[in-house]
Formats: structure tokens, sequence, C-alpha cells
């Protein structure tokens, strides 16, 4: 009996209207949420969708608008950072960046601290490291070729070649690996602690939108450098990670 | 402290012309001691302003003189006396004048400007004779402040310094016990039997453990009255009043503030200080401590609260004023602390502080508000709780709490940018934007992208292929090497390859020494590294693969005298049929 029941309610859950509404649906309820200009709502939606795991571009591109309609100039540049990690070919994003860097009266290097996490976008927009395996796996068949069919001169020159094609085009995602992770503060003001405590003593303030390196995590506060090369604390709920 | 000084300015001019007298009251006088005097005589210009309003707005400027100089002054001289608690003052300017030469003498007409006016005095003639007339000495370096000899020293000898003026300063404490926070009106009291010219501070008064706050003089200037001190009448006069606000518990002292008085002459001669100073004693004032409760901002006094919207109605996306006043007496402008609001369903903007407030004998009355931007961001009735303010009253010794009613606004539809004011223009914004959102209507489908390959999988395939060359490299190596050693025939595509290079030997396309070294690599590829004596099994292999060698060798190391492609095509014939066979 005791297991029959919270069966019975499991299947109650699922055959419920709330739970037949797909996450697309609900993207699109969102969507006409904003369009009506409960931005709040919208919001929300798209917070529960990217909780639920569901990662996509148009998500993330539609919770920038919603949090740029609503004046929310950091947590709109967060979702568009974050929608380029996931799709780094979408043209239309640099541009939407530049807006809110603009809106948030930003430079182009306080939004970009790290130069290398622009080898690891390209090396995931133009999929380098299947191009790697590739060149490595041509490079691998030329070498048994030369084994196995040595009448033919053009394996070992091949398999020379893409050998070292592909060493050289592997070193792009690796040098892209090296970038510190980044977080966006979505708060104006933000405090920089001194330490990740609650009693800590607030050493200066971060500004909106800005993007800056973690440097350490605690579970609820994130070790940052601003800019200027200030380090210190930030809450987790004022500086948002661009990686997942 | 420039503040303090100037109060005192006021307060010492007010208290100089406390005479009841109106401001038109006010005249001016010029005289001479004599119309006529000799030419080695000396006259007395005497200046008199009189009245309430004798201050002056500039300097006394000397009217012309004809046959006239100055040889002395000016002196100034103050006289002040009470008349029912009243002041008047009388000021006088002495000049003493020389005549030139025998004849008409004249003072021209006097202008003086006054706070109330310029004043005018009428022209003075003097007629100059020869000599002197007598009895009118002419000034002496030395004499009694320019206006002669003491006339009674002659008769009673150098007198005595005048008695100590009857003066007392004291300070006085609204209530002697308050609470932190709770305001207490000090009141520096003069008691004086003498006139006074002047009031000043002698040092800066220390309310350490206070904040103080001026309060300010009544209109009109400061009343005296008649009172009894330590059994003889005096006149009292309040000349400082400071609102002081504990800010510590404790015996708090204030400690004793110093006054400078200036004194008004009695006569002409009186030789008596011109100023004296006198300090208050100590008051000490019991200050006990606030309650300690979480929330409390640290109000003291008796206040009221009131919220209020500017509208009633509001769309979406447009901006509502939520105003929080807080009015009454007390410490209200320390109190800065704004009342926690957090609407769900809204932005809601810091706030703006406005003030009203004075400083009172009874302490700060006013009020002060507190104004949020509220910007709805969904529509429907937006709720406004109450909004609480804690305040410590003195008069019940508890905490008390009251609160602003609940507030509702209503918000319809989308705003209409046009229609939104300055103070919504963010709002407004937001409204305009939601209107033309580049929105996108589908998440993207799922796998319709290719997978993106990690650095750390791209580090592992590079490794794994990596490992792969070796394997095929070392076990091609490693066959080759076991195959020689026993002696075993290339395998079938080994000979193949062999018989591909010396067939490309043979074509002709290669240089001298390549053609050579390529020969040589692909005998001893196939057949090993071939002995001198031979091995041991076949020496007419062996035979056969040395004298091709050589002459392999010796195309190599020739000179190059000429065409070597008919050997190098002969040796490389040579090296396939020995491939062919002995392969």
């Amino acid at each position: 009996m005791r297991r029959v029941v919270p069966a019975f309610a499991l299947l109650l859950a699922l055959a419920s209207p709330g739970r037949a509404e797909t996450p697309a649906e609900r993207f699109r309820a969102a969507g006409e949420q904003l369009r009506g200009g409960d931005a709040v709502k919208a919001v929300a939606t798209y917070r529960e969708l990217a909780a639920a795991g569901v990662e996509s571009a148009s998500l993330y591109w539609n919770w920038a608008q919603a949090a740029s309609a609503r004046g929310e100039t950091g947590e709109a540049l967060w979702a568009t950072l974050r929608a380029r990690e996931i799709d780094p070919g979408d043209r239309a994003l640099p541009r939407e960046i530049q807006r809110l860097r603009e809106a948030a009266n930003l430079d182009p290097a306080e939004i970009a601290p790290e130069p290398l996490a622009a080898l690891e976008r390209a090396s995931r927009r133009f999929h380098v490291g299947w191009l790697v395996v590739a060149l490595a796996a041509l490079s691998l068949a030329s070498h048994a070729a030369v084994r196995l069919a040595p009448a033919h001169r053009w394996p070992a020159p091949t398999a020379w070649a893409t050998l070292v094609l592909a060493g050289a085009l592997g070193a792009v995602p690796l040098a892209g690996a090296l970038a510190r992770p980044t977080g966006v503060v979505v708060r104006g003001g933000a405090p920089l602690l001194d330490s990740a405590s609650t009693t800590a003593h607030s050493i200066g303030s971060l500004r909106q939108a800005e993007v800056v390196p973690l440097l350490e995590s605690s579970p609820d506060y994130v070790r940052v450098e601003d800019s200027s090369g200030a380090r210190g604390w930030a809450h987790r709920d004022d500086v948002w990670p661009v990686e997942p | 402290m420039i503040r303090a000084a100037r109060t005192w300015g006021w307060a010492a001019a007010l208290v100089a012309a406390a005479a009841l007298a109106r401001a038109d009251d006010a005249t001016v006088r010029a005289e001479v001691d004599a119309t006529r005097i000799g030419v080695a005589d000396q006259v007395q210009l005497t200046v008199t302003i009189e009245g309430r309003s004798a201050e002056l707005a500039g300097d006394i400027a000397l009217p012309a003189l004809k046959n006239l100089r100055v040889v002395g002054g000016p002196s100034v001289s103050q006289q002040i006396s009470f008349v029912n608690g009243a002041m008047s003052q009388s000021r006088a300017y002495t000049y003493v004048l020389q005549p030139t030469a025998v004849g008409k003498a004249e003072i021209g007409a006097l202008q003086v400007k006054l706070a109330s006016g310029v004043k005018t005095t009428a022209p003075i003639s003097i007629d100059v004779v020869s000599g002197s007339l007598g009895g009118r000495p002419a000034r002496r370096p030395g004499d009694f402040e320019g206006l002669g000899e003491d006339p009674f020293e002659s008769f009673f000898g150098r007198r005595r310094p005048a008695a100590e003026p009857k003066l007392k300063v004291v300070a006085a404490a609204s209530r002697p016990k308050v609470h932190v926070g709770e305001p207490v009106l000090v009141t520096f009291f003069l008691y004086t039997q003498a006139s006074i010219t002047d009031i000043q501070l002698a040092d800066a008064p220390q309310f350490a453990g206070f904040w103080a706050e001026d309060v300010e003089a009544p209109k009109g200037g400061p009343r005296g009255e008649r009172v009894a001190f330590e059994g003889e009448s005096y006149a009292r006069f309040a000349i400082l009043r400071k609102v002081l606000f504990p800010t510590k518990a404790g015996r708090l002292t204030i400690p004793p503030v110093k006054f400078r008085f200036g004194l008004a002459r009695i006569s002409l001669f009186d030789a008596g200080p011109r100023a004296v100073e006198r300090a208050t004693e100590p008051l000490t004032l019991t200050v006990d401590a606030l309650p300690a409760e979480p929330g409390f901002a640290g109000a003291v006094g008796e206040f009221d609260v009131k919220a209020s919207l500017d509208r009633d109605t509001v769309a979406l996306g447009e901006a509502a004023t939520l105003r929080f006043t807080v009015r009454g007496s007390g410490n209200l402008k320390w109190v800065d602390r704004p009342p926690d609001l957090s609407l769900a369903g809204a932005k809601v903007y810091p706030p703006q502080t406005k003030s009203d407030l004075k400083v009172g004998p009874e302490g700060i009355t006013g009020s002060k508000t507190w104004e949020f931007v509220v910007v709805p961001e969904t529509s429907g009735a937006l709720s406004i709780p109450p909004l609480s303010f804690e305040y410590f009253a003195p008069s019940a010794g508890t905490l008390k709490r009251t609160q602003s009613a609940a507030l509702t606004l209503q918000v319809h539809g989308a705003a209409a940018p046009a229609a939104a004011g300055p103070a919504a223009a963010p709002a407004a914004a937001t409204a305009s934007r939601a209107t033309g959102l580049a929105l996108r209507s589908d998440l993207d489908p799922p796998g319709r992208r290719l997978p993106v390959l990690g650095p750390r999988s791209v580090l592992v395939t590079l490794g794994v292929l990596l490992a792969l060359h070796a394997v095929i490299g070392g076990a091609a190596r490693l066959s080759d090497r076991r195959r020689l050693a026993a002696g075993r025939p290339a395998s079938r595509q080994d000979v193949r390859g062999a018989l591909g290079d010396l067939e490309r030997v043979r074509r002709g396309r290669l240089g001298k020494e390549e053609a050579a070294a390529l020969i040589e690599r692909t005998l001893h590829g196939v057949f090993g590294a071939v002995t001198e004596n031979g091995g041991p099994r076949g020496g007419e292999r062996e035979q056969a693969i040395r004298d091709v060698l050589q002459q392999v060798q010796f195309i190599r190391y020739a000179p190059q005298l000429g065409d070597y492609s008919e050997a190098i095509r002969d040796v490389a014939t040579r090296a396939a049929d020995l491939v062919r066979k002995w392969a």
C-alpha cells in the first residue's frame, strides 16, 4: 500500500496539464508574456527552463531581452554571454553584447577580461576539436598506409603533414582551456568583500555588467578581480558565472 | 565655530541695543566744547549716536575741516541703559581738533551711515583768535585717553581701579535626566548689574557626548528680566541656547563655557576694566540608554507616520511615487534609515529623502519624507503593505511602533511611451522596448549542432592517435628486425615496395647521390645488413649483394665528371634482379 500511493500520485502528477506543457511551449508562452510587458513572469519562466536543463541560445537571448527591458543591464549581458557560450557562431550576439556594453558604459576590456577565452570560443565555433581528430585520424591512416602499401609514396608525407597540422590546431582549444572562468556583475554597486562570510567588510564595489574573472569559489561567495585589479569576495547572487 | 561667533555677535548687538526704542529713533549729534578758541587752544568735537539701532553701517568719515586739523581721536565711548527691561545705547566718538590760523574755522556737515539709514549733522562754525583764551590746555602726549587729565586726580590723587563689575553666567538644563537621543535645552543666562557692550565666547564650547544644535534667537532680541540672584537684584538675559542630543549613556558633563564681556564706561574718566571674562559652572546630566531592539533605528521623540501614492492607477511600465513621511518632534534629523520596502511584482528604486526640520527649544520638529519610485512590472492590483516606524517615546519610556495604512496601486495595460513623464523614463523605455523586442520564437532544436569537443577530449584524442602512430611504427620496425634476424625473406608488400623504389631509380628522375642512397636503403631494407665476409646462409647471395652495393658506393662517391644515368639504371636493374631472385 505504501508503494501504491506514491506511484498513484506520480501518475496523477504526470497526467496533470502543467506536466503536459513542453519546454518549447513554455518558452513561447514566456515570449508572449514578455511582449505583453510582463518581463518578470517571462524571466521567471526562462529561469525555470534553464534550471530544468534547457540549454539554448534562444532561451538566453530572450532572457537577455527581458532583463534589458527591466533595466537589468548586468543580467541582460550575462544572458547574452551565456547564449554566446552555447552558440558562438550566432551573429546577432556580438551586436547585442556591444549594445549592452555601451548601455553599461563599459570599456571593451571590461567585458572581456580573459583574452584566451576568445580562442576557446573560436575553437568551439569552428569545431576545431573535431578537425583535430579528423586530421589525427588521417595521419594515422596514412601511417598505416605507409606500412601496408609501401609501394606508394604519398602516405608518408601525408601522415607527417596531417600530424603536425593536428598538433598545431589542437593547441588552440588547449590554450583556450587555460582561460579563467568569468562571471558578470548583475547588481550595481555590489560590494567587494574582504572575506567570504556574512561579517565581511566591504572594501569596494563592483560595476554592474562588468565581467570579472572568478578566482576561487565557496558555497555562497566567489572571489573575483575587477578591472582595476582589486581582488575580493562577492556574493554569488551578485556575480553570475558565464561558463556552465 | 564661525556660526557660533556670528550668533554671539548678534547676541551682543542685541544686548547692547536692548532698549525698546524703535529703529527710527536713532539720532546723531555733532557738538564742540567751544565755538570761540585761541589759535593755541584745542577744541573737542563729539559725535554722539543714540538710539536702539545705533549700529554703524560703516566707519565715521570726518567732515570737511576748514582751518582745523585733527590732533587726536577718535576715542569711542558707549553707554547702555536699561529701562523697564529694555536697553538703549549711546555711542560717542570724540576728536581733538587744533586750529591752524586765526580767523574763521568750520566743521562741515557730518554724514553718518547707520543701519537704519543715513543721518546728517549741521555744520559748526568756530571763531579762532590769536593767542590762547586760557583754561584750554594744549594736548600733551600721555593725556587721559586724549581727553585731558583726570580733573579729580589733582584733588584726590590717582584714583583706585573701579570695583569688579557684578556679572555672572549660569548654564541651566531643561531637565537633569534624559535618554540617549532625547533633546535637552541648555540655556546660558547672563546675570548683570553692569552695562554690557559686547559678548563673545572666550573659548569654543565643548559638548563632548552630545550633538549640539543652536536655537534661533527670538525676534526682537533677547528680553531681559529683573530677578533676584544670590540676594541681589540682577538683570538676567538668556544669551545662548543650545539643544543637545546625548549620543551615549552615562553621566555626561558639559564643561564650563567661558564668555568675554565688554563693559561700557561709566564716564569719560572711568579707568575701570574694559572687558571681563566669566565662565559657567560644569553641568552634569544623567543619560539613560535606549532599549536595544533589532530594527530600531534610534529615533527618539514623538512621531506619526503617513504613506501616500501620487496616483491610484498606473499603466504597466509607468512609475508611481510612494511617499513615506515621519512627522513629529525629537531627533528626526539623525534618523536616516529608510523603511524597508520590497514589493513583489514591482521594482523599487532607492528613495530620495526630503526634510523640513526646524530646531526649537523642544528639539527638532518637522517632517522627513522618503520618496520611492515604484515601477510595477506586472499588471493587476499592486499591494503596498503598511510601512512601520519604530521610535522611543521618552514620555512613556518605551519603544513604540507606528505604521502607515496599506495602499493599493492599480496597474493596467502597457504604457504609451509618449505619455510617460520624466520620472518614468526608464519605465517608458521598458514599455517601448517590450513592444519592439526582437524575441526568438522557438528553442533551438536539440542535436541540431555538432556536439562540441572539449579541450580535454582533443587532448585525449591526440594522445591516443600519437600512441597508435607509435604502435604502428614500432610494430613495423620490430617485425623487420625479427625477419632479418631470422633470415626470412621480406614480406610481399616490402618486396613490392622495394621494386617500386628501384623502378623509380631506373626512371632516372633522381640525382646521383639520391639514387645511390635509395638503392642502398632498399637493399638493406630487404636483405638487412650485409656483412663483409658473408653470412652463414648463402655466399652467392651475399656476394651478389655486396657487388651491387660496391657499385652503388662507386656511383655515389664518384666525381661528377660525366653522365651516370646509364650506370645508375644498370645498378638499379641489377638490384631489382637481386630482389626478385633472393627476396
